[in-house]
């Protein structure tokens, strides 16, 4: 199975983007890790140059609500050759905002899977499970 | 006998030819009513005779440069890096085709010279279909290049004629990979020239290549630092009478592209003074801070119109103020330039020959505090000699410049 990964938007976390590059490798996952300061359009192209079965985005500085938000538009522009999973996680929201509003708010930006604060295995776990059923 | 490292060295322009001997730059404004080659015999035939074959290497972007046809996959990857290859191999007119697109994209109308269709990576199959041979049926085209997946070589070959296939420009870890591509089109610039009446002459007086000429200052640029005072991350505007070129550091730009020379070219086709005048007037007129900008040097629109000195001097510092504008955060187009990281301009090309230092910084600093809010500006530094292009063809040996001219 193949992966895109990065960090989207003006958010330099390397070390997190390397850990979860790591984590998938260790999972059997070919991955393309396109690194910090990525762009949403970036992410799609990769996908389709790869022909990925997944894109997980990662966040921490909280700035992809803003970066993200126009996922399903933009996915209208792309023809996919597979369906491909979309997974969002890190630290997905900041300052005051209800953490039990920003999953549901994702999903309806395109995302199918959302991890807002969780354990990166956790995540990972579910991704497999995930990939598993809609096998 | 000659000596071993003796060189004649020719930059042949639009406007003028540049032949550099023993360190010394000439500069021959050209006759537009003789063929080129006639031309340059008169006017440097003496100096020809004094050199074999092998030592006289010439550069030239005489024969107007290579048009381009890209198809791609996806801005980032595909077209990115088919796009940069093209500019740093001396391309100069390229026209990109979206595959998603395709259906709607409307076929050239001028004859291309070559077409490149690229996307994927090796391992991705099922990529192109027939609407990649519904478009090409009515484009016009010399050449054509495949460098995408490896899985769709045996597909497309079946299907176009005449296609030349070449490594992949897109790597396993979407990184860009340019060696095979950049030497497909410098050597078909070469045969270009070569079926170019005004100039395939030029073969009867060199037994070297004749690489375009911004390839050539494109290879110069690591070097720059070693003769000029020019300091890292640094650009170059080569302001010509047909384009202008952009030479850049790299480093100045946040992109996923990480290629083996250390420095890219961007190519503004219509931003000539001389032969591009009207378009450069054009796009001028165009953008928002040109008037405030026409206040600021003191003049009136009308000088827009003018044919003097003072005209040429204005429309120079607006074909500066432009380029500075098209690579700025203001122009979102195929790249965007770190320009508050830089520490040096330096300008060459005819600008030299009719700005003074003062001139051009006058222009840079009005840019640097109208649109990017500094007071400080790079440092500027002028070519005045127009000796660039030299060092990037001294920089070939005799045995790497000269090939097998069948």
């Amino acid at each position: 199975m193949k992966v895109v990964t990065g960090v989207v938007g003006n958010d330099i976390h390397v070390v997190a983007n390397r850990l979860i590059e790591i984590s998938l490798k260790e999972r059997g996952f070919t991955v393309f890790n396109l690194g910090v300061n990525t762009y949403l359009e970036e992410f799609l192209d990769a996908i389709v140059e790869t022909d990925a079965d997944v894109l997980l985005i990662s966040s921490l500085n909280g700035e992809a609500e803003g970066w993200c938000r126009d996922l399903q538009i933009l996915k209208k522009q792309y023809t996919f050759r597979k369906d491909v999973v979309f997974m969002i996680g890190g630290n997905l929201g900041v300052g005051e905002m209800d953490p039990d509003a920003l999953v549901p708010k994702f999903k309806n930006y395109g995302f199918d899977l959302v991890f807002h604060q969780v354990d990166l295995n956790v995540g990972l776990d579910t991704l497999e499970n995930y990939l598993k059923a809609h096998a | 006998m000659s000596a071993p490292n003796r060189k004649l060295l020719f930059d042949i322009g639009s406007t003028y030819f540049k032949m550099a001997e023993n360190g010394t730059i000439r500069h021959y404004f050209r006759d537009f009513n003789r063929p080129i080659f006639d031309d340059l015999m008169e006017k440097c035939g003496d100096t020809i005779a004094k050199y074999r074959p092998e030592e006289i290497q010439i550069c030239s972007s005489a024969n107007g440069g290579l048009s381009t046809l890209i198809i791609g996959l996806s801005n980032s990857f595909s077209l990115k890096y088919a796009i940069n290859i093209a500019f740093n191999s001396g391309i100069n007119i390229i026209d990109t085709v979206l595959y998603h697109d395709i259906d709607t994209a409307k076929p050239p109308v001028e004859m291309i010279d070559v077409v490149i269709v690229v996307g994927g990576i090796d391992g991705v199959g099922r990529i192109f279909d027939d609407r990649l041979f519904d478009f090409l049926q009515d484009c016009a085209y010399q050449n054509i290049v495949y460098v995408g997946s490896a899985d769709e070589r045996g597909y497309l070959s079946e299907k176009l004629e005449k296609l030349v296939v070449l490594d992949n420009i897109i790597t396993d870890k979407l990184k860009i990979n340019e060696g095979a591509l950049k030497t497909y089109l410098t050597d078909l610039y070469q045969a270009d020239i070569m079926g170019k009446e005004d100039i395939k002459h030029l073969y009867e007086i060199t037994a070297n290549q004749i690489y375009s000429t911004p390839y050539i200052v494109n290879r110069a640029l690591s070097h720059i630092s070693d003769r000029l005072d020019v300091a890292d991350p640094f650009i170059v505007i080569d302001i010509g009478g047909a384009t202008t070129d952009i030479h850049y550091s790299s480093d100045l730009v946040n992109d996923n592209i990480v290629g083996e020379g250390g420095y890219d070219r961007l190519v503004f086709k219509k931003l000539g003074v001389y032969k591009s005048r009207e378009s450069l007037i054009h796009t001028a007129r165009q953008n928002e801070f040109v008037y405030e900008l026409l206040n600021y040097l003191n003049v009136t629109e009308n000088i827009l119109e003018e044919e003097s000195e003072a005209a040429t001097k204005v429309l120079m510092q607006l074909a500066i103020f432009l380029v500075l504008y098209k690579v700025s955060r203001h122009h979102s187009d195929y790249v965007e330039l770190k320009l508050e990281n830089l520490n040096s301009i330096v300008l060459t090309g005819g600008i030299t020959k009719v700005l003074n230092q003062e001139e051009s910084e006058t222009i840079i600093r009005f840019f640097y505090k109208k649109l990017l809010h500094f007071h400080q500006i790079p440092g500027i530094v002028l070519d005045k000699n127009y000796e660039i292009w030299t060092y990037g063809m001294q920089e070939f040996t005799n045995e790497e410049a000269t090939k097998e001219l069948s």
